[in-house]
């Protein structure tokens, strides 16, 4: 704003307080009126809505679903939109260059404004941001609510597994170990992280060359790829993926991790 | 004598009268309450201009049914589930005061949100109010934090691994991503520490930050005082007359009341601009 601007502005709004009137009663008394409708509704809502608890942590459950307060919804939503791009670049607009360009932009607001016009009908660009960002965020909430499919547990039947088989076992680990509640397979399961469903034909590989921390015999580097991919993966899912955003899963047998792998190594391939 | 006069004030009216002159003597304290109070405010101001008091509010609300749960619940990861089923279904009133800490966070974050939205559509944050919008744009940005640090107190599965991948995502940030994670962590990776932790910053830290930042805020709004609205009939007035009296001088610039003809210097054609 021009230092024209700002005295005239300064001589407009002592004018403005010349002829006001004083905060108290004449602002205070409406400001109570809507904190106290605030307060009715959120002891409403507590009575109406009774708060409950989930399961606890740390049980082998597989029917829960890891989700943040709805007002991360657009978040975790806008991860879901970058994370299927596959490389690195993507995942990090999503969790670190959006979000932090568009705080940036926030606290910078009146430093990039500087017009002195305040009637919105004369601020089109102005209007139409708020518009787009209000609709964003809120389209983005909608599909975080509304988006989740139901975790159904370990039912899903695939051809190309007989039981018994290091396959079998591999995928009653999947079930029971809380894979299903972030990962999707065959239209069951959360979406935290990607649809596994053909996971086995997306030839991962990865040339990790720190050491692993729990030694599987014959996983070694320098070139991680087919099941010893996945067992790098789920040990240690940021050496496979740098920047991934799965936890560890480090106390796996040996035995275990093998089983595991084959399993997922196989989805999209040898089971379907 | 006045009707008010009722004759000389009881003994309590009196010892009354002189704590407040005490204090007032040596804190300014009746100064600063009527500098805050008695302050000229625009005679027009809308609705909407109470959303910033009601997130506050709310905030106090929040203050109060969150004292009352910390006299409940136990920070440890083997006893805080057991904790939170203990004042949800056992202690007296617990399911409500619960119930409001919960709902009452979903209430400050849009009315934050709202109240944020009127600012920017009045153009309440452009100048003076600059410094106004920046120190809301970061008590927005902590009012998140506290949604964030107290989702995972509950410790029951949905929040425990929402919280885990958060952390991951935000260790998965460049340079500085690592050790924010781990100090939020306690440690690489999530261990007994974190809860404990994750409850000194949703109680202690963030809160102290919120109280500073709304005083500050707070500060700067009745210093610079509540913007008018865009339309309210006094600047509409103002402005109206504002522009009468840049038509006015226009005119007796131009005489006849006529625009200014400009006309081309004479080694051109000679063209005529009709002002519109
Ligand atoms: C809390 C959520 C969560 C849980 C639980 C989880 N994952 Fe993941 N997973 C993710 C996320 C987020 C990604 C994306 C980042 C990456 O590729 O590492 C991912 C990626 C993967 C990938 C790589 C897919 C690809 O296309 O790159 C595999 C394989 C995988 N997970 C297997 C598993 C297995 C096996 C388990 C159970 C032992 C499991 N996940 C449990 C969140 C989770
Ligand atoms: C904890 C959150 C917040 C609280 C408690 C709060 C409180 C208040 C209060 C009480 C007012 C007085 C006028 C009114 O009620 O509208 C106000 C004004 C203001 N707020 Fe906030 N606020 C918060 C967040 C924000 C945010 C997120 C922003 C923007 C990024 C913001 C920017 C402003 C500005 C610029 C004003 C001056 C408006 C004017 O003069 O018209 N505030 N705030």
């Amino acid at each position: 704003m021009k230092r024209a601007e700002q005295e005239a502005y300064e001589r407009d709004y002592a004018q403005a307080k010349k002829e006001g009137k004083p905060f108290f009663p004449y602002a205070i008394y409406k400001d109570h009126i809507v904190a106290i409708l605030v307060f009715a509704a959120i002891i409403g809502m507590a009575i109406w809505q009774r708060v409950g608890v989930g399961p606890p942590v740390y049980t082998a459950t597989s029917t829960f679903e890891p989700r943040p307060e709805w007002y991360f919804f657009f978040l975790f939503q806008m991860l879901k939109i970058f994370k299927n791009q596959n490389a690195l670049l993507p995942v990090i607009m999503a969790t670190f260059i959006v979000p932090n360009l568009l705080m940036g932009l926030l606290i910078a607001t009146p430093f990039i404004d500087q017009r002195a016009e305040r009637r919105i009908s004369k601020r089109p660009f102005a209007l139409s941001v708020a518009v787009l960002v209000f609709v964003g965020i809120g389209w983005l909430t909608y599909q975080g609510e509304t988006g989740a499919v139901p975790v159904s547990g370990g039912a899903i039947t695939f051809t190309g597994i007989t039981p018994g088989s290091a396959a079998a076992a591999g995928q009653t680990i999947f079930a029971n170990s809380g894979c299903t509640s972030c990962h999707m397979i065959k239209g069951s399961g959360g979406q935290v992280g990607p649809n596994l469903t053909n996971v086995g034909t997306l030839g991962k590989t990865s040339t990790y060359a720190g050491t692993i921390p729990v030694k599987v015999p014959g996983v070694k580097g320098p070139v991680y790829s087919g099941e010893n991919w996945f067992v790098l993966h789920t040990e240690c899912p940021t050496c496979a993926t740098p920047g991934s955003a799965m936890p560890a899963f480090a106390n796996f047998t040996a035995k275990e991790y093998q089983q595991l792998a084959t399993f997922l190594n196989g989805l999209g391939t040898t089971y379907k | 004598m006045s009707t008010t006069d009722i004759g000389p004030k009881g003994p309590v009216g009196q010892v009354g009268e002189a704590v407040v002159e005490y204090v007032d003597r040596r804190a300014g304290a009746k100064t600063g309450i009527t500098w805050f109070l008695k302050r000229n405010i625009p005679s027009e101001t809308s609705w909407f201009q109470t959303l910033g008091f009601a997130a506050m509010a709310t905030f106090g609300l929040q203050a109060v049914t969150g004292m009352i749960l910390a006299m409940y619940y136990k920070p440890d990861p083997t006893t805080a589930y057991s904790s939170i089923q203990h004042i949800t279904n056992e202690v007296t009133w617990g399911w409500l005061v619960r119930g409001m800490h919960k709902w009452g966070a979903s209430a400050m974050i849009i009315l934050v949100f709202l109240h944020m939205a009127r600012v920017f559509l009045f153009g309440s944050y452009k100048y003076p109010r600059e410094l106004t919008w920046v120190t809301g744009a970061i008590l927005l940005i902590m009012v998140m934090f506290m949604g964030l640090t107290g989702y995972l107190l509950v410790w029951d599965q949905r929040a425990y691994w929402a919280t885990v991948v958060a952390m991951n995502i935000t260790a998965s940030a460049p340079i500085i991503g690592p050790y924010i994670a781990d100090i939020l962590r306690a440690g690489s990776n999530f261990n007994p520490d974190t809860l404990s932790r994750f409850y000194s910053i949703h109680m202690l830290v963030i809160p102290g930050g919120i109280a500073t930042f709304i005083g500050l805020h707070l500060f700067l709004v009745s210093k610079l005082g509540i913007t008018e609205p865009p339309w309210a009939k006094r600047a509409m007035r103002a402005r109206r007359a504002e522009e009468a009296a840049a038509r006015a001088a226009a005119r007796e610039r131009a005489p006849q009341g006529r625009r200014e003809v400009t006309v081309a210097p004479a080694t051109q054609p000679v063209k005529v601009e009709a002002g519109q």
